[in-house]
């Protein structure tokens, strides 16, 4: 046998080593193609325990926790392309993200998107993506955006307005919150829900604690709403009461005071007499400058 | 104080130099720019976290590489080449030449990990942020892991005194992985409700290095303030353990018969 000179057998391994990488490759590529069967089994959690995995970790729990949130971005935009609408593995996904980095926001604020958004779009589970953003609140008093996105979660998806209230009060608390907005956004929730005595809490805090004329003048202005509101359900019980009695709804206001039901007209915040419209049911003056609430 | 450490310490990190040690920062290097590049197209929101963490842990990892592989071998090679016996003839005490290996390893860590905390800056740089006042906790965190080495090295040059290369990583990985679970250790004591198995466990909590203590990237990626006092007890905590187990490794040796 001939022994080949350090020259000759330097450039035959430089041609023979990427043509045995491609040979490689090749194989790959077949076996890759018998195999492709097994290609679903590979979506699934061998450990779904984040506590687990967190002293597994060994120390490095953060670098997991930015895999795992990864791979549940992976999963969610894999699945949404998909557009079955399937996202079993996605909750999991994200409860060992914070499990293994409590303070991974990013993960309680998209995590509670993606589970949140309807289906095919999303997982259509509002009431988990409450739950992760409630353990995100706990993890993190601090972070007034996951108090933010709680009170979203209650108030667009499950039109739930006192927890939204709750929660957007919550988030005003929170040193270095806007909490202006966060205060309008509560106090407006609550009026939505119908709860006018939160609201007229929240607007009274707001107009004694800010030193904003502007914002002295708005909160004042919805005050006054919130009076007028009140004055006009208490005075539509009372039409209620002379209906029952007169079998017919009364005509003004007038007439109430006719059956003994009112003392005297009563006047709302900005001194204009409430009237009965002729639905029988009380109203503003229309030349006070008062507006309801939703207005 | 006799130079001899010193000399000894400076021909370790001249050796390690030579063996190409110092190699692993090209694998670092290209880490940290594939991170760089890759994780804003594959996740939301986590650019910098995810390079403040691979970062970190990547110092971690290969530190530990580092001194457990070279620290368990640093005693047995100079046996092996006989070149130790050259060496003690003349006026080097063995712990003097047990502390200048240990000075020398320690160098050489403190030297890949200053490259290493440099392409991390530069990759921190590449995601678009500016540095802020923050970023002085990813420093700590990396001084964190600078004891936690520091540590590990004394552990596995102990081993190394009296063992094989092979027992002695196996004896520094357990004794590591211990020091990490040594809180839970404690709390199993006391979930067992006996007096003396709590007693015991509380015992080991203490006698084993808590690796625990040096662990500060979660901190470092989120930019949570890393208190001042607890860098000096961290750095007080290394240092007080690392000469026990010098101490020990120096009585263990000198009493070793290396005929």
């Amino acid at each position: 046998m001939t022994r080949l000179s350090p020259g000759r057998a330097s450039w035959k391994a430089i041609v023979a080593i990427p043509l045995l990488f491609a040979a490689a490759a090749f194989l790959q590529v077949r076996i890759d193609a018998q195999t492709r069967s097994d290609g679903a089994q590979q979506e699934q959690l061998l450990v779904s325990s984040g506590a687990l995995l967190k002293k597994l970790s060994l120390g490095y729990d953060p670098l997991l926790a930015d895999i795992y949130w990864t791979r549940a971005v992976q999963y969610y935009g894999t699945r949404v392309g998909e557009g079955h609408g399937d996202f079993a593995l996605l909750d999991p996904l994200l409860n060992i993200s914070t499990t293994l980095d409590p303070h991974l926001i990013i993960a309680y604020r998209f995590g509670a998107i993606f589970l949140s958004e309807p289906k095919p779009i999303g997982d259509g589970r509002t009431d988990l993506a409450i739950q992760l953003v409630k353990r995100g609140v706990a993890a993190n008093p601090n972070e007034w955006r996951l108090d933010y996105d709680l009170g979203l979660l209650y108030y667009w998806r499950l039109k739930d307005y006192q927890p939204a209230a709750a929660a957007f009060l919550a988030g005003s608390n929170v040193p270095g919150a806007p909490f202006m907005t966060l205060k309008l956004m509560a106090a407006s929730v609550a009026e939505k829900g119908g709860s006018i005595e939160t609201s007229r809490m929240i607007f009274a805090e707001l107009y004694q604690s800010t030193k904003d004329p502007e914002v002295q003048k708005m909160a004042l202005k919805e005050l006054r709403a919130l009076k007028a509101q009140e004055d006009e359900m208490h005075l539509d019980q009372i039409v209620r009461e002379y209906e029952k009695r007169f079998r017919r709804k009364p005509a003004s206001i007038q007439e109430l005071i006719s059956a003994r039901l009112l003392r005297g007209s009563p006047v709302d915040p900005a001194g204009f007499p409430y009237e009965i419209g002729p639905d029988g049911k009380s109203r503003l003056d229309p030349r006070s400058p008062i507006k309801p609430p939703d207005q | 104080m006799s130079a001899m450490p010193g000399v000894v310490a400076v021909n370790t990190f001249r050796e390690a130099v030579r063996d190409r040690v110092l190699y692993n920062l090209v694998f670092f290097a290209l880490l940290m720019m594939g991170a760089a590049i890759l994780v804003g197209q594959v996740s939301i929101g986590i650019n910098r976290l995810v390079i403040v963490n691979l970062g970190l842990s990547a110092i971690s990892v290969i530190g530990l590489v580092m001194a457990v592989f070279i620290g368990v071998g640093l005693i047995h090679k100079e046996i092996e080449k006989r070149t130790l016996y050259s060496l003690l003839a003349r006026p080097v005490r063995r712990w003097e030449f047990l502390v200048g290996k240990y000075g020398g390893l320690l160098l050489t860590l403190v030297v890949n990990t200053s490259f290493m905390t440099v392409g991390l800056a530069a990759a921190l740089y590449y995601v678009g942020r500016p540095f802020v006042r923050s970023d002085v906790t990813v420093l700590v965190a990396i001084y964190f892991i600078l004891l936690e080495l520091a540590l590990v090295t004394a552990i596995a040059l102990f081993f190394s005194c009296f063992s094989s290369p092979m027992l002695s990583t196996l004896f520094t990985l357990a004794i590591f992985v211990t020091g990490l679970f040594a809180s839970d250790i404690r709390d199993f004591g006391a979930l067992t409700n006996d007096r003396a198995m709590e007693a015991f466990t509380r015992a080991l909590y203490y006698l084993v290095p808590n690796f625990h203590n040096f662990n500060a990237i979660a901190a470092a990626g989120h930019g949570d303030r890393i208190p001042l006092a607890l860098v000096g007890e961290n750095t007080l905590y290394a240092a007080v353990y690392a000469t026990v187990v010098l101490v020990a490794g120096s009585v263990v040796f000198a009493r070793r018969n290396l005929k």
